[in-house]
């Protein structure tokens, strides 16, 4: 299980979002990507997604690249977790989990199988959202909501699983929680998950691999003592921060604004 | 549990699909036994499905006379109820119907003009559907235009669809009466919403339409399915969202178009039927689709016999169009999910 990212670059409208990206993954790779606002973690997700379709460079899974790979086929193989859904049409917890199932479903069956009943129970078990799966979407709270999300991902049984923000909107326990559970999941199935996250203190103490992006390009992507350096967080974030080691992590704090903590 | 709540489901759809077939079967049968001479509701079902002992002339050649209409209605119901669940889940809007976003009146719009600058055109059913069509479809992107330049929001794209259906219905009426002039033929019948002037050689044509519309749109459940949660969402299950809109747009125009081309314009029922389909099966489309049919039909029967009883009791020459019955049912519906939304 290995990803590579190539030199991608993509362009909305002309301007670029995403320039000469290229790095590298294994299974059981926990990565977080981190950056600015604007930076292109999310870009970069849709990117490996194939959501947006790079104007150059190749994103290779196990050697395949992955815009060949037909797009039923990429169900199978990646997921995305985007902060939100459209949920203007009601509709139940189940009902949306279901449809994480279609890359596996033939052509024209239209019930679901048994084993993807069963998929969907042992995910929800997991995830604490059993008691949900006859909700509507549009009355969960957004803890709950958010592990739906993820859920649902999970379901797709993806060897990539990309995540945008997964933790926003959540309290601190959730937010360890999810992150726990991403962690667990990428380490049991040796997948390789990548989250685009911006609170760094939470990056710091569960990722394996960093990937640090500024402007569009990847200013640093390596082990997280290699990238959470002082210098370079305080020079892409205009930010002070300290790092604290504890245990075998590089904790990273962020103290306070460059400049005297005048806003600029 | 995710087993036994998928087959709860499962179980209320077939009983849903159960009892909403009697009732348009029931309702059908209702609908046949109405009119100026009244039948026996049972003699018409025995009647209609050759169960009758000793079947008596009168009501054959009755039930035959009148079933035109009543398939006419079941179809104009159920058409439009497709059109609506096909459109409110394309633009992800449960406000969506094909005559709130404006495709049945500048469908009727485009078939006036069609009378008014090809006459000897118009004689042919195809070309009015083909003409309709366009017309339909142009509304749609007309609205979607519009409310984009609003900012693309539910209640923006409803109140572009009410400008667009406003100026074109008046359009229309006005192109109509002109038209009238042309076919002498009285104003309030033609295509003005009524199923009284659908000719028993015009239902095939209808029937065969809508099966293929209702085949296609089965086709779309599972990419309709995933459609509901976001275009990248749908994308990344490997629908590419741009033609399940596409292909939903042209069942929907396709669909109201010839509802249009045959009766006129039928409000409403687009919007009311998948709510009701939703609230029972639930939002997945391989039940919520057969349910939003079958809730169409019922209502287009319910309105359809008011109409009847109405034009009896008060005996006025003609009779009122099916459109005004399901506007007063469906506009109050309509003000009660705005409300609902803006309160959200």
């Amino acid at each position: 299980m290995k990803l590579v990212i190539d030199g991608v670059e993509v362009y909305y409208n002309s301007i670029p979002a995403l320039r000469g990206a290229s790095f590298e993954a294994q299974g059981g790779e926990v990565v977080a990507v981190i950056g600015p606002n604007g930076a292109g973690k999310t870009t970069l997700l849709r990117a490996i997604a194939s959501i947006v379709k790079p104007l150059r460079g190749a994103i290779y899974i196990d050697g395949r690249l992955v815009n060949s790979v037909p797009p039923k086929e990429r169900g199978k193989l990646i997921a995305l977790v985007e902060p939100s859904i459209s949920r203007s049409i009601p509709s139940s917890v189940l009902e949306f989990l279901l449809t994480a199932r279609y890359p596996y479903s033939k052509l024209y069956s239209f019930t679901p199988s048994k084993r993807d009943l069963e998929v969907i129970d042992i995910i929800a078990k997991k995830l604490n959202i059993t008691h949900l799966l006859n909700r509507r979407l549009d009355e969960l709270s957004s803890g709950e909501f958010q592990r739906v999300l993820i859920a649902r991902a999970l379901i797709q049984e993806p060897r990539v699983l990309l995540l945008d923000e997964p933790t926003a909107f959540l309290d601190i326990k959730y937010r360890l929680e999810v992150m726990e559970l991403v962690r667990y999941v990428t380490k049991e199935q040796r997948i390789i998950s990548i989250t685009a996250i911006h609170d760094v203190y939470l990056a710091s103490l569960y990722a394996d691999k960093v990937v640090l992006l500024s402007n569009g390009v990847i200013v640093a992507a390596g082990k997280p003592e290699d990238v959470f350096r002082e210098e370079l967080i305080e020079n892409v974030y205009g930010v002070k921060v300290q790092i604290l080691n504890i245990g075998d992590r590089r904790i990273v704090i962020p103290i306070q604004l460059l400049n005297n903590g005048q806003p600029t | 549990m995710a087993i036994s709540i998928y087959e709860t489901k499962l179980r209320n759809f077939l009983i849903f699909f159960s009892l909403l077939t009697l009732l348009t079967v029931a309702l059908f049968v209702v609908h046949i036994s109405i009119g100026p001479a009244m039948i026996d509701p049972i003699l018409v079902f025995q009647t209609l499905f050759g169960l009758s002992p000793n079947p008596q002339k009168v009501v054959v050649n009755v039930v035959s006379l009148r079933l035109t209409r009543a398939l006419a209605t079941v179809l104009t119901g159920a058409a439009l109820a497709l059109a609506g669940l096909l459109m409110q889940t394309i633009t992800r809007n449960p406000l969506a119907d094909p005559y709130i976003f404006g495709l049945s009146s500048t469908a009727l719009t485009f078939v006036a003009l069609g009378v008014i600058f090809a006459p000897s055109l118009m004689v042919y059913r195809h070309y009015i559907i083909a003409v309709a069509f366009l017309g339909a479809l142009s509304g749609y992107i007309l609205t979607a235009l519009l409310s984009r330049l609003g900012g693309g929001s539910d209640i923006s794209m409803v109140l572009a669809g009410i400008a667009v259906a406003s100026l074109f219905s008046g359009l229309s009426h006005v192109l109509l009466y002109i038209v009238q002039s042309m076919l002498r033929s009285p104003y309030v019948y033609f295509l003005l919403g009524s199923t009284t002037t659908v000719l028993q050689r015009e239902i095939p044509l209808m029937t065969e339409l809508l099966a293929v519309s209702t085949f296609a749109s089965l086709l779309l459940i599972k990419p309709l399915n995933a459609y509901l949660y976001g275009d990248s969402y749908a994308k990344q299950l490997g629908f590419e969202p741009k033609y399940i809109r596409y292909v939903g747009a042209f069942i929907a125009s396709l669909l109201t178009a010839v509802i249009v081309s045959y009766v006129g314009i039928v409000g409403f029922v687009g919007l009311v039927a998948p709510h009701i389909a939703r609230f029972l099966v639930g939002s997945n489309h391989l039940f919520s689709m057969p349910i939003t049919i079958l809730v169409g039909a019922s209502i287009a029967l319910a309105a359809d016999i008011i109409v009847k009883l109405i034009s009896m009791y008060v005996g006025a020459i003609a009779e009122l169009p099916l459109g005004v019955v399901t506007s007063i049912i469906g506009a109050p519906f309509l003000a009660y999910l705005i409300i609902k939304r803006l309160r959200e």
